[in-house]
C-alpha cells in the first residue's frame, strides 16, 4: 500500500513558556516516503522534529503515526513504536564506545532480541563504525559521529527517522556519501523526514518537501514545483 | 497593599518595641528568640538567595563570635556589649579568612568548603585547653543585662537585619545582584564588580550573624563547641527561609514565625520538631518551590518590602 | 622508621572503608550532578538496620548484609522516583535541598526510635589481629573492611562497564536528552542509579558500625568522609574514589601520628581544603 500515512501531524502548536514557536503546523508523510522540511533558521524545523520525538509537548493539535496517536507522549513511549530522531549535534555519547553507543540504539525490549542482527546490518552499512567500535565515542570525527548517530537510530529498528541538519559541519564528500546511505535506508522502506539547511541537496532527495517561515507552514508540494523564488521568499522574506 | 507599607510596619515594629510593657514574660522570650532568629535567616536569605552563595557554614560565624564574647568578657573584663560588637568583628575577620580559600569554589564547592570550615573551628575549639575544651564557658559578665535589655538588643538585630537587607539589594549592589540571579550572562560580562558585591554581602552577612549570635549568647550564658559549631544552626535557617521563600524579605518573616512557634510548641521534643520541619521543607521545594511569600507573590502580587524600584 | 609503619598500614585500610563510604555518593554526582547531602545519615540507617536484623536474628552482622543491601536499594529507588526527580532540572539547588531536609528527617527519626545513646554492631573479629613485626600488628577488622570495600567497589566498576542498565545510567549521565531519545526512562535510570549508590551506603553502613560506634547524628561527620574522599579523587571518578580514601586516611592518621588522636579530623579537613585550593577539580577530576 504505497498510499499508507507513516506521520501525519495536525493544526500542531508548541510553546516554550510564554514563546509561541509554532503555529498551527501541519505535515504528512506516507509509507516509504522522504520528506524534506526546509526553512531559514529559527523557522521551527527543529521543534517540530522534537515535538515529533516527544522531547517538547504539543500546547495544541495533533500528531499520529502510523496510525497511533503519540502527542504528548514521552520519547521512551513514543520509540518503540517505531520512530526515531537523529538529533541536531549528533549527540553521540562521548564516554561510551562506539559498539556501546550502537546497542543503547536497541534499548526499548522491542529491539533487543534483534540485536545482532541490526548491529550487523549498520556494520555493513558504516564499515567504519566496525572498525572503531572500541573507541570513545568523543574520539571519532565530525562524519563518523554523524555515522555513528545514524546507525544508532537504526539500531532501534525504525519504521520513520527524523533527521535533523545530519550535514551541517560536515565536508561535501562526506555529506554525499551519508546522503547515499540515507537513499539505501529508504530503499529498505523506512519513511524519512528531513531537515536540512542545504535545501539543494535536501530537495533533491525529496519525494515532498514543505517550507517553514517564522514557525509556519508556508509551502508544500513536490520539489520539482517549488521555485527558487518561493524558497528565497521563505529565507529572506522578499 | 504598598500603600499601606509604612503604616503596617510602623505598627509592626511599635508593637515589637512594647512588647516588654504589654507582654507577658511568655511572649517576650518568644520574641527574643523571633528577633534573633529572623537576623540570622535573614542573612543566609542574603547569601543563599541573592547572592548565590549557597552557605553551609553559618554555625562557624555563630560560634566563633559567641566565643569572641565568652572569652572577652570572662577572660579580659569587657564590657559585654562591647564584646558582642568586637565578636562581630572577629565573625568578619573569620569571613574574610574564608574567603581566601572558598570565593575561588562555586556553587556546591563553596557550600561543602564553608561547612568543612564550620567543622575545623568546632575541632580545634574543642580541643583548645584555652576555651577548656568541649566541657563549654559559661558567660559571666559583672552585671548581667536585664532580660528587657537583652530582648531590645535583639530587636535592633531583627529589625537592623531586614532593614539592611532591603537597603542592600535598593542599592546598586543589589541592583548588579539581581542582573546576576536573573541571568547568567549578565554575571559573566561584569565579573569584578559582582566578585566584589558578593563579598560585600558575605562580610555583611557574618557581621550582623555574629552579632546576632553574641546577643543570642548573652541570652543563652552559656556556650560549648558541639553546640555552636553545629550544622543544626544552618538546618534550621535553610528551613526558615525555603518555608517562608527564598530570595523574598517578607519569606524569613513568615518562616521565621512558623519555625520559632513549632520550637516553643515542641519544646520537650526538638527532634519531632526538627522532622516535621525537614517534611514541610520537602514538601515546600516540591509544591511551591518559592515558598509561602513567593507563591502568594506569584499568585496575588502581595510584597510588602519589595527590594525591585519599580 | 619502623613506629610509621603501624599508622601507614592502618591508613592503607581505613582507606578502603572511606572509598566504600563515599562511592555511592561520588557515583550520583557523576551522574545527575546531586550531591546527596543525606548520604551519611542514609548510611547510618544501614547501620541500624544491621542492628535491628542482628538483634533479632542474632547473626553475625556481616550476615544481616543480605537483608540492609536489598532494602537500601528500594530506599535509594523511592527517595530519587518520589523526591529528587521532581527537582532535577536546570539549577543544582532545590535537589540539594531536599537532599539536605533528608539528612535532618532521617536523623530526628532515627533518634526517635534509636534514642541518641552510642551503639555499634559488635562480632568478635574487632579483638582479632594478625601480628606481622614488633611493632606492626594487622587489625583483622580493619582488613575485613578494606576487602569488603575493595570488593563493592569493583563491583561498581564492573556492573557500569559491562552491564546493559551500566551502560544505559553512563549514557543518559553522558547526555540525558540523547539517552531519552533512545528509548531510555532517563528518570527511572536515575532511581536505579540511586538504588545502587544506596547498596553501596548499605555495605558501608554495616562495615562502619562494625567498625566505630554510632548514634543518630554521627551521618553528616561521614558525608563529611565521603565529600572529602570525592573532592581529593575528583567527583564522579571512581578511581579517584579509591585513591581520595587512602591520601584522607592516611592524612589523618598520620597527622593524629605526629599530634594527637584528638586532631586526626583537623588533618584529613586540611588535606581536603588544600586540594579544594589548588586543585578545584580533584585529583582525577575533569574540568567542570
Amino acid at each position: 500500500m504505497p498510499d499508507e500515512i507513516a506521520l501525519k501531524v495536525s493544526n500542531l502548536d508548541v510553546h516554550y513558556k510564554d514563546f509561541q514557536a509554532l503555529w498551527n503546523v501541519f505535515l504528512e508523510a506516507q509509507k516509504g516516503e522522504i520528506v524534506s522540511v526546509i526553512g531559514a533558521n529559527g523557522a521551527g524545523k527543529s521543534t517540530l522534529l522534537n515535538t515529533i520525538a516527544g522531547l517538547l509537548a504539543p500546547t495544541q493539535g495533533a500528531i499520529e503515526c502510523l496510525g497511533e496517536k503519540i502527542d504528548g507522549l514521552p520519547p521512551y513511549k513514543i520509540v518503540p513504536i517505531g520512530i526515531t530522531l537523529v538529533p541536531e549535534g549528533r549527540r553521540i555519547f562521548p564516554r561510551l564506545t562506539v559498539y556501546e553507543n550502537l546497542i543503547m540504539g536497541s534499548y526499548t525490549p522491542r529491539t533487543r532480541s534483534s540485536r545482532n542482527e541490526a548491529l550487523k546490518k549498520i556494520y555493513q552499512l558504516f564499515p567504519v563504525l566496525k572498525d572503531r567500535h572500541n573507541q570513545m565515542g568523543d574520539t571519532l570525527s565530525g562524519g563518523e559521529q554523524q555515522m555513528l548517530a545514524i546507525g544508532r537510530a537504526l539500531m532501534s529498528n525504525p519504521k520513520l527517522i527524523l533527521c535533523d541538519e545530519i550535514s551541517l559541519g560536515l565536508a561535501p564528500v562526506v555529506i554525499k556519501s551519508i546522503y547515499g546511505r540515507l537513499r539505501q535506508i529508504n530503499q529498505e522502506g523506512i519513511t524519512i523526514v528531513l531537515v536540512e539547511q542545504d535545501i539543494k541537496r535536501s530537495l533533491k532527495v525529496a519525494n515532498r518537501a514543505y517550507i517553514m517561515l517564522e514557525g509556519k507552514m508556508v509551502l508544500e508540494g513536490e520539489p520539482s514545483s517549488i521555485s527558487e523564488e518561493q524558497v528565497r521568499k521563505a529565507y529572506f522574506g522578499i | 497593599m504598598v500603600k499601606y507599607k509604612w503604616p503596617i510596619l510602623g505598627v509592626l515594629f511599635v508593637g515589637f518595641a512594647t512588647v516588654p510593657v504589654w507582654g507577658s514574660e511568655y511572649v517576650l522570650l518568644f520574641c527574643l528568640l523571633y528577633c534573633l532568629y529572623l537576623a540570622m535567616s535573614q542573612m543566609w536569605n542574603l547569601l543563599a538567595g541573592y547572592t548565590s552563595l549557597l552557605s553551609l557554614g553559618q554555625q562557624a560565624f555563630i560560634g566563633f563570635s559567641g566565643y569572641a564574647v565568652a572569652v572577652l568578657t570572662n577572660y579580659y573584663g569587657v564590657y559585654i556589649w562591647l564584646s558582642v560588637l568586637i565578636g562581630g568583628f572577629f565573625s568578619v575577620l573569620l569571613a574574610l579568612f574564608m574567603s581566601l580559600f572558598i570565593f575561588r569554589m562555586r556553587g556546591i564547592y563553596f557550600a561543602i568548603g564553608t561547612w568543612i570550615f564550620a567543622e575545623m573551628l568546632l575541632l580545634w575549639f574543642s580541643n583548645w585547653k584555652y576555651v577548656k575544651y568541649g566541657t563549654g564557658l559559661f558567660i559571666k559578665p559583672p552585671h548581667p543585662p536585664s532580660m528587657t535589655t537583652i530582648y531590645y538588643a535583639s530587636l535592633i538585630m531583627g529589625a537592623g537585619a531586614t532593614a539592611a537587607i532591603y537597603i542592600i539589594l535598593r542599592s546598586k549592589i543589589g541592583l548588579g545582584l539581581m542582573a546576576m540571579r536573573d541571568d547568567e550572562d549578565v554575571s559573566e560580562a561584569m565579573g569584578v564588580e559582582i566578585f566584589r558585591s558578593k563579598l560585600f554581602c558575605f562580610m555583611v552577612g557574618s557581621f550582623i550573624t555574629g552579632l546576632t549570635a553574641g546577643v543570642l549568647y548573652v541570652f543563652q550564658i552559656f556556650i560549648q563547641p558541639y553546640k555552636a559549631f553545629a550544622i543544626d544552626w544552618t538546618v534550621i535557617l535553610v528551613f526558615i527561609v525555603i518555608i517562608g521563600g527564598i530570595g523574598t524579605i517578607e519569606g524569613p518573616i513568615v518562616g521565621t514565625f512558623i519555625y520559632v512557634l513549632l520550637s516553643q510548641w515542641l519544646a520537650e521534643y526538638a527532634h519531632i520538631s526538627l522532622l516535621l520541619l525537614g517534611i514541610i521543607a520537602i514538601t515546600i521545594i516540591l509544591l511551591a518551590p518559592t515558598g509561602i511569600m513567593g507563591t502568594l507573590h506569584q499568585k496575588t502580587g502581595f510584597a510588602i518590602l519589595s527590594p525591585r524600584r519599580l | 622508621m619502623e613506629s610509621l609503619l603501624q599508622p601507614i598500614l592502618n591508613g592503607v585500610l581505613l582507606g578502603g572503608l572511606y572509598a566504600v563510604i563515599a562511592i555511592g555518593m561520588s557515583t550520583m554526582f557523576g551522574i545527575v550532578k546531586l550531591v546527596n547531602l543525606a548520604h551519611g545519615d542514609l548510611m547510618i540507617m544501614s547501620s541500624y538496620l544491621s542492628l535491628v536484623i542482628v538483634a533479632w536474628l542474632g547473626v553475625n552482622p556481616l550476615w544481616s548484609l543480605l537483608g540492609v543491601v536489598p532494602v537500601m536499594f528500594f530506599v535509594g529507588f523511592f527517595i530519587q522516583d518520589f523526591l529528587i526527580n521532581r527537582v532535577l532540572g536546570k539549577e543544582m539547588e532545590p535537589p540539594l535541598l531536599v537532599a539536605f531536609g533528608l539528612s535532618i528527617i532521617v536523623q530526628n527519626f532515627l533518634l526517635l526510635i534509636f534514642t541518641p545513646d552510642a551503639r555499634s554492631l559488635t562480632t568478635d573479629l574487632a579483638v582479632k589481629t594478625i601480628p606481622l613485626g614488633e611493632h606492626l600488628n594487622l587489625a583483622v577488622l580493619y582488613l575485613v573492611d578494606f576487602l569488603l570495600g575493595g570488593a563493592v567497589i569493583l563491583a561498581v566498576y564492573l556492573f557500569f562497564k559491562n552491564t546493559y542498565m551500566g551502560r544505559a545510567i553512563r549514557a543518559a549521565s553522558d547526555d540525558e536528552m540523547g539517552a531519552s531519545l533512545m528509548g531510555v526512562n532517563t528518570r527511572k535510570i536515575y532511581a536505579y542509579a540511586m538504588g545502587i549508590a544506596m547498596m553501596t551506603a548499605g555495605v558501608a553502613g554495616v562495615l562502619v558500625g562494625m567498625t566505630f560506634t554510632f548514634y543518630p547524628h554521627t551521618g553528616p561527620q561521614y558525608l563529611i568522609i565521603a565529600m572529602g574522599v570525592v573532592i581529593i579523587g575528583g567527583l564522579g571518578s571512581m578511581k579517584g574514589c579509591l585513591a581520595g580514601g587512602l591520601i584522607l586516611a592516611l592524612a589523618q592518621l598520620l597527622g593524629a601520628h605526629f599530634t594527637s588522636p584528638g586532631y586526626q579530623l583537623l588533618f584529613g579537613y586540611g588535606a581536603l581544603l588544600v586540594v579544594l585550593g589548588l586543585r578545584p577539580q580533584g585529583l582525577f577530576g575533569g574540568k567542570i
